[in-house]
């Protein structure tokens, strides 16, 4: 009886674990915490906290319980992960809830997506510099596209390992976009530029909102076939709200479909970071890179509209660059509270929101550049 | 292996500004793109008026021209009628006279059309060229 009773013992969780499984339990927690009490992206970090949790209870392996087992359950909802469905889902999800009126309306805000994207190219050169094989640097760039979905996408097709660090790695920095953004943006704008007004925007067509995601799908898969499955997704969801007629299926998709692919891609994310896997040197690597893709990504944002504001007769506000990360909307959030604290009538979120949906649709391109690099 | 031989080694500079390029002009096509559907969809709203406005413009200039003689045929006097108009300033010249004499002193009498006016008188027989270029005036019948 006491053999059985050992036996079971040194199968549980308190006997398998070492400090590594406490020390990524405690970051679980942490990413709860910020979820939950900071409420800092609450409906990404919740599932990915209580997947570190899950992911980090030690268990006996060979009985397909974790989810780099073959024959787990787990391991089946980690597929979508692997393959790049979740991601896509996400995407068609993204694009149904999305209005992109106000990019629509001011198309030059466009630009100032673009060069947010600025900060993956600087990252590459980073990651390549400290020694990264071309594959993990390409991974680690896309970072600094400050998109969740699209991180995971490019590395589950270029350095599958490295999902795990490189999915907490960008979704830390996306719920620390409150953190991580007012100090750079005031760092790089005087107080006269943070107090520039935008001019309000053009009321936008129904047919415009219509053309546009046909036109996007077209013009962007066209230049990067590769992010077929982002972009194609994404447009399609947006169209799917645009055209009035399935409005059945474009609620779906901004509500059942978005929810189920978020639970699914937070939680097994969250349990691939089993301690074993995901405590090395690199993972530490990685996350000081996401630091310094997601820093330069906000500044090249500020100094291209600053840069900008040389040519234009009627200016814009410098802020509105560090939303052209794909932070939706985090970022455009950020840039309207720091506008408003300047001065309490100045309204930027709508303009945030354009730059904000122009860097989801450039973080999408660079990831199909990016992958098409290594085909 | 760390450092720029491996960023040179691998590619690295070329991948980020071939990338970069990319995207960017990816990005700039694009907003050049949308900033043009709501002109495009406004012209497309006009089209009719466009039209309307291309039909009355580019057809009617050259209907002006192939029409013209029509035009003089309707609304020029009857060939009694120019004769009463043209025999005070025939009488004003001096026989034989020149067609361009006839034309200067018609058109300072502001007589419409002067050059048709002319032509149909010369049609007439009323105009009778005397071979060395001039012209005398032949009186109709009845006068």
């Amino acid at each position: 009886m006491f053999d059985l009773l050992f036996q079971f013992l040194t199968n549980t969780g308190y006997y398998l674990a070492d400090y590594r499984h406490y020390i990524m339990i405690v970051v679980g927690s942490i990413f709860l915490y910020l979820g939950t009490a900071k409420k800092y992206e609450p409906l990404l970090l919740v599932p990915i906290g209580f997947g570190i949790l899950v992911g980090n209870i030690p268990f006996f392996k060979g009985f397909g319980i974790g989810i780099y087992e073959s024959n787990s359950v787990l391991h089946y909802l980690y597929f979508g992960v692997r393959t790049g469905v979740y991601p896509s889902i996400v995407f068609l999800g993204l694009g149904a809830m999305t209005d992109f009126s106000s990019l629509l309306a001011q198309p030059k805000l466009m630009l100032l997506g673009a060069a947010a994207q600025m900060g993956i190219y600087f990252t590459l050169l980073g990651a390549l510099f400290f020694g990264f094989a071309p594959k993990e640097a390409a991974s680690i760039a896309i970072i600094g596209g400050a998109d969740g979905p699209t991180s995971i996408f490019l590395t589950a097709k270029l350095a599958p390992h490295l999902i795990g660090p490189i999915a907490i790695a960008a979704y830390s920095y996306m719920a620390l976009i409150p953190v991580i953004q007012p100090p750079i943006m005031r760092l790089l704008t005087t107080r006269k530029e943070r107090l520039i007004k935008m001019p309000p925007s053009r009321k936008v067509s129904k047919r415009e909102l219509l053309i546009f995601p046909v036109a996007g799908v077209l013009l962007c898969c066209f230049l990067a076939p590769t992010a077929l499955p982002l972009l194609g997704m994404l447009f399609l969801g947006n169209f799917l709200k645009e055209c009035g007629v399935v409005n059945r299926l474009a609620n779906t998709a901004q509500s059942a479909i978005i929810d189920t692919a978020t639970i699914f891609l937070g939680f097994t994310v969250g349990c691939s970071t089993q301690a074993d896997v995901f405590l090395t040197p690199k993972s530490l690597g990685i996350f000081f890179l996401g630091a310094v893709a997601f820093s330069i990504a906000t500044a090249s944002g500020v100094i291209f509209a600053k840069i900008m504001n040389l040519f234009l007769k009627e200016k814009i506000n410098p802020l509105l660059g560090a939303a052209g990360v794909s932070a939706v909307p985090g970022s455009a959030r950020e840039v309207h509270l720091m506008g408003l604290k300047e001065d309490p009538t100045n309204f930027l979120l709508m303009h945030g929101m354009a730059c904000n949906s122009s860097g989801v649709i450039g973080s999408a391109i660079c990831a199909g550049i990016l992958w098409s690099f290594f085909i | 292996m760390f450092g720029i031989e491996h960023i040179t080694n691998n590619n690295g500079w070329a991948m980020a500004a071939v990338g970069a390029t990319i995207v960017f002009s990816g990005l700039v096509v694009l907003s050049f793109v949308i900033s043009q559907i709501h002109k495009i969809l406004n012209f497309w709203d006009e089209r009719e008026k466009f039209i309307e406005r291309f039909k009355k413009k580019a057809p009617a200039a050259v209907e002006e021209k192939a029409d013209a003689p029509v035009y003089s045929e309707r609304h020029l006097p009857a060939v009694d009628e120019l004769v009463s108009i043209y025999q005070p300033l025939v009488d004003q010249l001096e026989e034989p006279f020149k067609l361009s004499q006839l034309f200067e002193i018609a058109n300072k009498n502001d007589v419409p059309h002067p050059h048709l006016s002319i032509q149909r008188l010369q049609e007439a027989d009323l105009l009778v060229a005397q071979g060395d270029g001039t012209f005398s005036w032949k009186k109709p019948k009845g006068n």
